[in-house]
């Protein structure tokens, strides 16, 4: 497990049938080469030469017979596939080499480049190929080498489609974003990056044009445009036609065997590419194993409306079953909200699909019971279990961007609900549904708009509209609100609480966000690595008696009174006016333009609106701000990726555009960024040395030694197994908590003087947050890095930051010391964002920190 | 939107036209070769050529010639068959109808059968039926499509004697009449069949495809969990959805089914474009070859663009928001 290697990108492995079939593939090939090669060694003819009596059958010294002339038609078949395969592998490499250059300039440039080299694709690929193929053919003459660049010229198109759609998804990756902000030029960026993760694209890219051409190669010579000094298999199907030989005895012999040396050849490049091409295979089976024992109704409280018992469920992976629930036991009581909570990998959400039935393969259900009042749901019939969804247990899904069907309106979405269930005609359930809309808060006018026109806000709104369509007794809501905007987060809350009270619904609520159900359910229920490790009230789960994990995830919970956890000598405005800021921004506004031409480009987006900010030594400032107030944007300002429309970014006093190539490589080294996602900042196929070693590579530092002691160094100082075998380790091998170490091993190898944290902990689970602060606060404390820490949780930023500035839509609302910004919010936007984020039901800690 | 889409396809007929009318000038070789055929123009005379130049306004300075190209072409000037003596024009046009005959009847079955079989391979992911329908196609996929021809006339038109080979109808019978039609259906059913085989694998690979990343959304388990039959589920979300890259890649497909169909018509000596293209090669008919590629392109563009301008009927993604 810890010595994780890396799967082959390139081969799907021999246990697999699709490696099989590749294998298989492989093979067909290097015999057809070999058998082209020696040719010469394998027959005693040559093509050309006549050495039988014409139509001769098959025999003796001609085992295919002979052709018209008195050819020997094995000699022409060996013969000609040299001709094929030389034109088809010829042509795929002409094409793809052509179509990765042109993909990755394109793709990376973007801009006026992207937009006329994908014009010249598109016009290349509505050219009806073969008639362009003829026309060209015939008037540069039928040589091989033309025959190449011909072909050639109508087949690179498609895979520039191809793989620039590539480039562009590993362009706007993680890690290319983490090198771009650490100085990497873009070849460096284009040679480290991008390239290797797209070499293992551009292989099918290249089977799947090798296929083709040696097809259009047949084609061309067949309708007598092949090469008139050498036959290739459609040559030898040519001449066979023009002596309409299939329509005598010959076609055995002559017919035949060159068509299905084509057809081999060319569905051993399909073998190749099988993995690729045509999709998982999968076995799809539609039922999920039950138990066998029905059981019997449990002694549950009385008034449970859902009880589970005992639920077991494992995942079959190859070889082997892992158990992602373990005897879990819940009950959920008329009008309760009941909070399941757990981290990645805990069994949450396995338990509420399984409740469902909406458990898939590798998905089995092996032991318990699933009580919805008096039926099992889990040996309820397919046709019963059908009844009571949406009818008397309902979900609310995860996204709500990809539960609603893309291609139907929200209306027609909820009048569906209703009319599986009821016998309302049309117009009544458009009546009943305009109703339920209005319950659930959604706007009036756009009750007919399809789910792309919608926000993330308004979707979940529809999303509980279609869930409480026919009032079930139940709700499952799996973390309905996780991806939504803080306050969205809250406004939506605020709607499921208020309509479980109002019409009595029971709730189970499955999260992670231990702080957001924590003020608002009855009772929590804890599950930790397929196990219900704690039951109760929130108020009495907070104690030291409860177990390990529910006590850490509280433990790990900011709260917003209690004395600052992380406290620091308090400079005064005073004190930080006689230090020179390392970083600063002086009236900075910043503006982008939707991407296009014409009008698309008038659509001005004001990300920044006069923002000043400084930043002196060993000091952590917040921005702290919902999605899109410009957060990002400041960030990425200070690491000079963007310049502003106006105002100035300066490092120690210098305008950042306007630095000397020396100091700028000096600013990049003092100033590093730590992204929100480690598992998109790493690049996978990286080892973490390679990884750690970047920001010196990038500044020009490649002695081995050098590298190797400095990366120890951060790796020790990150906390992280600093030795020979973690070094050689890739990042898939590592946990999300040690990723997001190496991500700040990485920011400080250079030994920076300032790191921008975006969004550190917010991906990573509960229970390890307050471990990646901690470390950040020994990093200031011993090195005097200065932080720049982005989060839209203002009571975390309250206890790691000394100031604050709150942002909102690119405006600065409040700023000033963090307690001050904090406990007496002026700005009614401060106060929202507080009170999004804030436990006010969970009990407060007894000692801080 | 619309406009955008106009455009892209006007450039495609700009980019047409222009390697039609740059092929003679910048190929090697004399362009009086190009225009009145190699053995025409060797039997002339200085004075000759140098009068075709003229007439054919090759001594005029090369944007003129262009201006003048393009307004030819669009007075239907595509220059005169050198092997048929008579106006590409019309010996194409008469072609024509005969190759649609075949792309229209092929195109429609292979999308039938090729979205029938992908859906219900998506529906039987790993089954036997899968994997005997991917296997098939596979293979199908991989056959030169003139090859199948072949086979297919060795099969059922040599051996068995089923079905007549030759041509498009019987000669001899008058338009019109039931045994012209007759003739016409069996003549048909070989190339269309052999198109057909050819054609389904790939809408097939893209159905099955589509399908089952469709069935794995998210949009499915919450039809599910609001308690919509299974068939609904199937047909009504997953399908829907399917469809979409479905109806491109038939539109798409276009382009390949022409070529194919070219090649199939030579085997069966069927009177279509792809027999005027042997021809064509055979004698090096410049004019003939750049005229049928000038209106298959047209037709390819014309597919193309009813693809396009019908697809936001289907995705109202794509939708203009007003």
């Amino acid at each position: 497990m810890s010595k994780a290697n890396r799967p082959n990108p390139y081969l799907a492995p021999l246990s697999t049938m699709t490696g099989r079939i590749q294998s298989l593939g492989l093979l067909i090939l290097f015999v057809f080469i070999a058998a082209a090669v020696f040719a010469p060694l394998l027959t005693q003819y040559g093509p050309k030469e006549l050495v039988c009596d014409p139509f001769q059958r098959p025999g003796g010294a001609h085992w295919l017979g002979c052709n018209d002339v008195g050819q020997d038609l094995l000699t022409k078949l060996l013969y000609g596939a040299r001709v094929s395969l030389f034109v088809g592998l010829a042509v795929a490499t002409v094409s793809t080499l052509v179509a990765t250059a042109i993909a990755i300039t394109a793709g990376y440039r973007g801009g006026w480049v992207d937009q006329v080299a994908m014009r010249i694709v598109d016009v290349v690929m509505s050219l009806p190929f073969l008639p362009l193929v003829i026309v060209l053919g015939v008037y540069f003459g039928a040589s091989i080498m033309t025959q190449v660049l011909v072909i050639s010229f109508v087949m690179w198109a498609q895979p520039v489609r191809e793989l620039r759609s590539q480039v562009l998804s590993i362009r706007s990756a993680g890690f290319v974003e983490a090198s771009a902000s650490m100085g990497a030029s873009a070849l460096a960026i284009n040679i480290r990056h991008i390239l290797p993760e797209l070499l293992p694209l551009i292989v099918p890219q290249f089977v799947r044009v090798a296929h083709n051409a040696i097809l259009v190669e047949s084609s061309l010579a067949f309708l007598g445009l092949g090469d008139p000094v050498q036959d290739s298999w459609g040559s030898m199907l040519f001449h066979a036609n023009a002596r309409t030989a299939f329509l005598t005895g010959a076609w055995t012999n002559w017919v035949l065997p060159p068509g299905l040396a084509i057809a081999i050849a060319v569905v051993a490049f399909a073998f190749v590419g099988f993995g690729f091409s045509t999709g998982e295979t999968r076995r799809r089976s539609k039922v999920v194993n039950v138990p066998k024992d029905e059981g019997v109704s449990p002694e549950a409280a009385a008034d449970a409306r859902l009880a589970v018992r005992d639920l077991v469920v494992d995942y079959a992976v190859p070889t082997t079953s892992v158990r992602a629930v373990d005897h879990v036991s819940l009950d959920l009581r008329q009008g309760e909200f009941v909070g399941l909570v757990g981290e990645s990998g805990s069994g949450k959400t396995t338990v509420a699909m399984a409740v469902l039935g909406l458990l898939t393969p590798p998905a089995s259900v092996n032991g318990g019971q699933v009580w919805l009042d008096r039926t099992n749901l889990l040996h309820a019939s397919p046709a019963l279990l059908r009844l009571l969804r949406g009818r008397r247990i309902a979900l609310v899904p995860q996204s709500a961007m990809n539960a609603l069907n893309p291609v139907t309106t929200v209306m027609t979405q909820i009048v569906e609900a209703l009319r599986v269930h009821t016998e309302l005609n049309q117009s009544e359930a458009k009546e009943r549904a305009v109703q339920l809309l209005r319950l659930a808060e959604f706007p009036d006018d756009r009750q007919g708009a399809y789910p792309h026109e919608l926000s993330g806000g308004m979707r979940q709104r529809a999303v509980i509209a279609i869930a409480l369509a026919n009032d079930p007794d139940v709700v499952i809501a799996d973390e309905p609100t996780t991806g939504l905007d803080v306050l969205v987060q809250a406004e939506i809350m605020d709607l499921l609480v208020g309509l479980q009270r109002r019409l009595g619904i029971s709730i189970l609520f499955v999260t992670h966000n231990l702080p957001l159900v924590a003020r608002v359910a009855d009772r929590l229920a804890v599950m930790y690595q397929g196990r219900l490790v704690d039951v109760g009230a929130p108020a009495t789960l907070d104690r030291p008696d409860r177990h390990a994990h529910t006590r850490a995830l509280f433990a790990n919970i900011p709260q917003l009174d209690a004395p600052k956890r992380w406290r620091r000598e308090i400079r005064t405005d005073n004190d930080s006016s006689v230090d020179r800021p390392i970083l600063e921004l002086r009236k900075v506004t910043k503006t982008f333009r939707s991407p296009g031409f014409g009008r698309a480009r008038r659509n001005v987006v004001t990300a920044l609106d006069g923002i000043s900010l400084r930043l002196v030594g060993g000091e952590v400032i917040g921005l702290v701000g919902g999605s899109g107030s410009g957060k990002t944007t400041i960030a990425r300002l200070l690491t000079g990726r963007i310049q502003p429309d106006s105002g100035s970014v300066l490092y120690q006093g210098q305008p950042v555009d306007r630095l000397r190539s020396k100091d700028r490589i000096g600013m990049l080294q003092a100033v590093h960024m730590v992204f929100q996602d480690p598992y998109q900042s790493l690049r996978r196929g990286m080892r973490i040395r390679d990884i750690v070693a970047e920001p010196l590579r990038i500044a020009g530092q490649h002695a081995a030694h050098d590298l190797g002691s400095k990366v120890t160094e951060a790796l020790s100082a990150a906390q992280l197994p600093a030795d020979e075998e973690f070094q050689q380790r890739f990042p898939t091998a590592l946990s999300g908590g040690q990723r997001q170490r190496v991500a700040f091993a990485r920011a400080i190898v250079t030994n920076p003087r300032v790191i921008i944290a975006d969004e550190p902990t917010s991906m990573l689970d509960q229970s390890i947050r307050m471990g990646v602060l901690e470390l950040m606060e020994t990093l200031r404390r011993d090195r005097g890095t200065s932080f720049i820490f982005i989060t839209h949780d203002i009571v975390l930023a309250r206890h790691f930051c000394d100031r604050l500035l709150v942002l909102r839509d690119g405006h600065m609302v409040e700023t000033g010391e963090a307690d001050t910004v904090t406990l007496r919010p002026q700005h009614p936007y401060t106060k929202s964002l507080i009170e999004a984020v804030e436990t006010e039901a969970a009990p407060r800690r007894l000692a801080a920190g | 939107m619309f406009t955008r889409i106009v455009g892209q396809y006007v450039i495609v007929l700009v980019t047409t036209l222009s390697i039609n009318f740059a092929l003679p000038r910048i190929a090697p070789g004399d362009p009086i070769n190009y225009l009145v055929g190699e053995d025409t123009a060797a039997s002339l005379t200085q004075a000759e050529q140098d009068r075709v130049l003229q007439e054919f306004g090759l001594d005029k300075p090369i944007p003129q010639q262009f201006v003048d190209y393009v307004t030819g072409i669009f007075r239907g000037d595509l220059g005169t068959s050198v092997l048929l003596g008579s106006p590409v024009w019309e010996v194409v046009f008469a072609a024509l109808g005969w190759s649609l005959l075949l792309m229209s009847a092929a195109l429609f079955l292979s999308a039938i059968l090729g979205t029938v079989l992908g859906v219900l391979s998506a529906w039987k992911r790993g089954e036997q039926f899968d994997i005997g329908a991917l296997a098939t196609v596979l293979f199908l996929g991989s056959m030169p499509p003139f090859w199948v021809a072949m086979l297919l006339i060795t099969l059922f038109a040599a051996n068995l004697g089923w079905l007549p080979s030759f041509g498009a109808y019987e000669l001899g019978t008058s338009p019109g009449s039931l045994a012209y039609l007759i003739g016409i259906g069996e003549r048909m059913i070989m190339p269309v069949v052999a198109l057909t085989l050819v054609q389904t694998a790939n809408i097939l690979l893209t159905a099955r495809y589509s399908m089952s990343m469709a069935l794995d959304q998210d949009y499915i388990v919450f039809a599910r969990a609001k308690g919509v039959p299974e068939r609904r589920v199937f047909f009504g979300h997953a399908f829907r959805n399917a469809v979409l890259p479905v109806y491109t890649n038939v539109m798409m497909g276009v382009g390949n089914l022409v070529g194919g169909a070219l090649v199939i018509e030579t085997v069966f000596a069927y009177p279509g474009l792809g027999s005027l293209i042997v021809e064509g090669v055979e004698a090096r008919d410049y004019n003939l070859l750049q005229g049928i590629f000038l209106l298959t392109t047209l037709a390819v563009v014309l597919t193309n663009l009813i693809a396009d301008l019908t697809y936001p009927f289907l995705d109202p993604r794509v939708r203009r928001t007003a």
